[in-house]
């Protein structure tokens, strides 16, 4: 039985430090951004924190959301890319074909959880970043969408030397809120959370049946 | 009320109406010199954008499409002037179409080309447009079939395709007596274009019933063009654009604008080319009363889209729909209802008020309007998505995209006026002075 | 041998034709030349066309076959997208029907061109008539010994002038 990769995020043990943004930063090649144009909103991130606020100042609850790509069975963004640069996966990772897209924005409008971010300039390092680049993930041209991959490229590597994947945000996850694994093996961690009554998916209700599980206190 | 243009004798006809082809003057060339220039600043603005990057737009995340995606839809809307009115009027017959035709079916064909354009200028990597082409490749890769831009590529192929032959066809005859009358190299252009027409009755009959056949054809095609641009938004889980009406609403809207369009040009055609014996005020007044009426069905379907959406009161939706209504879109949805609502029933509703230059203005007010429409549809739903916390950059477009703009308009001025040069903008064979018998 | 009768009214060149028509003049032998379409009462010069037929047969074929080759081509190389199934009918409806309206114009304006014989080989030998604004030529081909008999017939019916081309 083949793979199929899925996440779970325990939102009990996030504390919004925002250590997996930075993980996936430098795991990914993510382009720079500057002030102006991250004002404009288009710092590229594949995954973000989101942070929600309950009550006043000082009797207040913070919750925090890391929100990556949902890697939607059905999902809303693949069927509208007109030349397949987006789509899933035998292993149930929804892929971004760098090379194929040619920037319709349609997957990103199409996308419930805005997860997509495209490459408004070619991407720029000031030296002498661009010696810090993980040889692994091709650099995006301008004029590309791009996106959270699972880090495909760990997926794969694990793949041949037969261990577990870990992307980078897993892994840089200080209060191992994130779990990363086979959702098609009964044994893995991340199945049994999936299944633990705790885990909600991510507006559910649209039917997209996503693969991150983020779980909760259900009181 | 003035003749009706049929009654005029034939040579005075074919005169009046060959008689602008002939010279240049003065505030032609200026017309032209001036429209091509904001047509080259927009190609430079084109190449600015190929050269550095989309970031030289005002596009941002989550608003992905703007101006370029409302000025698609607008000029696609446009194109509905043409062929879809003319090929209702030729299929019931109505003889006042006869001047109207041919100044409705270039537009089509030049909205068409200028509509067609934005699809390629909005991509991020335009060069690599022809990739949604199935063309046999050595990776076997395929376009995906299920995008409903690819149902657009195609839409707009066929319509391209329907809507040029369908101008080309009746400019035949047209062009056969014009290669008689011309000399030099016009002479040589008519001839080939008219393919060696004689005029005789075979080819009448085949023209006229190809004519029929295609005005047929190009009333489905017209109507599902515009249906498949609206299923680009409708298709989406979006908040607000995920609606069955989508489609009706769009069509019933491009017919509404391409009506205003064919209004002005033929106003301007009117007062510029001295043809106010062809354009009487009767054609004027049906088409602002057709006008009239697409202005209320296009209240209608605004008020039920919107209606539909504050009773059901979902959250997503509410989000969008407080934006356009009351919050910070709200200027230009109402400016919208006055521009497409307010104004035409008003200044055309009341006979008093009708007359050739209120139903100019009331156009005018028509083309505006409906430009916000595709804006209110495009803009105010990206900008609101469902998880709060992707919200709201303001989208503002930059000098690049109000450069293309412009120079979208000024094509059409420019195409407009060269194709007014080259070809009568009245099918003169249309006048038929042998009268069908009873 | 070419016969151009000129005429002014349509009663006229009715009468002409059919006249002739009762000579066992064909309709093949017939051609009007305007500067405008000329309608005559059914019966009296008819053309009759396949042109509807074959706008359908376009429209079919083009459809059919675009159809086909989507189903081909989703099936040659097979992708997941949205868990949507790899060939569906409905999403590539709006393609199959807009390839359908494709062949429908496209056969419409070839048979056009065929019928209309604008694109047949024509034969340089038949003359063709000028004719003048309003008026309408009907030209006539036959033996050059029924010639005269042809012209007077066309005079009683009306014909303003008669021209007489060798063919």
């Amino acid at each position: 039985m083949s793979h199929r990769w899925g996440m779970a995020i325990d939102l009990d043990r996030c504390t919004g430090c925002e250590a997996c943004v930075a993980a996936c930063h430098a795991e990914n090649n993510l382009p720079l951004s500057n002030p102006e144009e991250a004002a404009k909103g288009r710092a590229v991130h594949w995954i973000r924190v989101e942070h929600y606020y309950e009550g006043e100042f000082p009797d207040i609850k913070v919750k925090h959301r890391p929100v990556l790509c949902q890697h939607c069975d059905e999902a809303p963004c693949e069927p509208v890319c007109p030349v397949y640069a987006t789509y899933q996966n035998p292993e149930g990772i929804n892929v971004q074909v760098y090379n194929r897209c040619v920037g319709t924005f349609y997957c990103a409008n199409n996308c419930p959880y805005t997860v997509r971010s495209f490459n408004f300039f070619p991407p720029e390092w000031p030296e002498p970043l661009q010696m810090a680049h993980n040889p692994d993930v091709a650099i995006r041209m301008g004029g590309v969408m791009e996106k959270c991959s699972f880090c495909i490229q760990r997926v794969k590597r694990a793949e041949g030397e037969g261990a577990n994947p870990q992307p980078a945000c897993v892994q840089g996850c200080p209060a191992e809120a994130m779990v990363f694994g086979d959702l098609n093996d009964p044994e893995s961690k991340v199945a049994k959370l999936a299944k633990s009554g705790r885990a909600t998916r991510l507006l559910e209700e649209l039917g997209t049946k996503p693969k991150v599980f983020y779980l909760e206190k259900t009181s | 009320m003035a003749t009706a243009p049929e009654l005029l004798p034939y040579g005075q006809i074919r005169e009046d109406l060959f008689r602008p082809l002939g010279g240049v003057s003065r505030r032609y060339v200026l017309t032209l010199v001036a429209a091509m220039s904001v047509v080259l600043l927009g190609a430079f603005a084109w190449f600015t954008q190929l050269r550095d990057g989309m970031g030289v737009t005002g596009l941002q995340r989550p608003v992905f499409w703007g101006f370029y995606i409302v000025n698609f839809v607008f000029w696609i809307g446009i194109s509905h002037a043409g062929t879809l009115i003319s090929a209702i009027l030729r299929l019931t017959d109505a003889g006042w179409r006869k001047p109207i035709t041919r100044a409705a079916e270039a537009i089509t064909v030049f909205a068409l080309m200028i509509g067609g354009l934005f699809p390629i200028i909005h991509l991020g990597r335009a060069w690599f447009f022809y990739w949604l082409v199935p063309y046999p490749n050595e990776r076997l890769l395929w376009p995906n079939f299920r995008s409903p831009l690819l149902w657009d590529l195609m839409a707009i192929m066929t319509y391209v395709t329907g809507s040029v032959l369908y101008l080309y066809l009746p400019l035949i005859p047209d062009m056969a007596q014009l290669a008689e009358h011309a000399t030099l190299w016009r002479r040589r252009v008519y001839s080939i274009l008219s393919l060696g027409w004689t005029g005789s009755d075979r080819e009448w009959h085949a023209l006229e019933r190809a004519m029929k056949l295609m005005a047929g054809m190009i009333l489905g095609i017209a109507i599902s063009v515009h249906t498949i641009v609206s299923w680009d938004f409708a298709m989406a889980i979006a908040p607000m654009w995920h609606s069955t009406i989508f489609g009706p609403y769009f069509v019933v809207g491009a017919i509404f604008s391409g009506l205003a369009a064919l209004l002005i040009v033929m106003a301007l055609i009117r007062s510029t080319m001295h043809l106010e014996r062809y354009l009487t005020w009767h054609h004027f007044n049906n088409l602002a009363k057709l006008l009239l009426l697409m202005s209320l069905l296009w209240t209608y379907f605004t008020a039920s889209e919107n209606l539909t959406v504050w009773y059901g009161n979902e959250p997503d939706e509410m989000a969008v729909f407080g934006a356009r209504t009351r919050g910070a879109f709200a200027p230009y949805f109402w400016a919208m209802v006055i521009l497409n609502f307010c104004v035409p029933f008003v200044l055309l509703g009341v006979k008093k008020f009708r007359n050739i230059t209120t139903s100019v203005i009331a156009s005018v007010c028509v083309l505006a309007g409906m430009w916000l429409e595709r804006y209110l549809i495009t803009v105010p739903t990206l900008s609101f998505p469902r998880l709060t916390t992707a919200t709201s950059f303001h989208y503002a477009p930059t000098w690049v995209e109000l450069a293309i703009t412009a120079a979208t308009f000024a094509g059409m001025v420019m195409l407009y006026l060269i194709f007014a040069k080259l070809f009568p903008i009245i099918a003169v064979w249309e006048f038929k002075p042998h009268e069908e018998e009873e | 041998m070419y016969l151009f009768a000129e005429f002014h009214e349509k009663a006229q060149l009715t009468a002409a034709i059919r006249a002739l028509k009762d000579a066992g003049a064909k309709d093949d032998d017939l051609d009007l030349f305007s500067e405008e379409p000329v309608e005559l009462r059914r019966g009296v010069l008819d053309r009759p066309s396949k042109m509807s037929l074959v706008s359908v047969i376009g429209a079919v074929v083009l459809g059919t076959a675009v159809t086909s080759f989507v189903y081909f081509a989703q099936n040659n190389y097979k992708l997941i997208t949205g868990g949507m199934p790899t060939f569906s009918f409905w999403a590539t409806g709006v393609i199959s029907f807009e390839m359908t309206m494709l062949g429908g114009v496209a056969a419409t304006f070839g048979w056009f061109l065929w019928e209309s014989g604008l694109l047949r080989k024509r034969d340089a030998a038949t003359p063709v008539p000028l004719v003048a604004p309003g008026a309408i030529s009907l030209r006539v081909r036959c033996a050059s010994e029924r010639a005269a008999y042809v012209s007077d017939v066309m005079y009683r019916a009306g014909a303003d002038s008669i021209e007489l081309k060798a063919a």
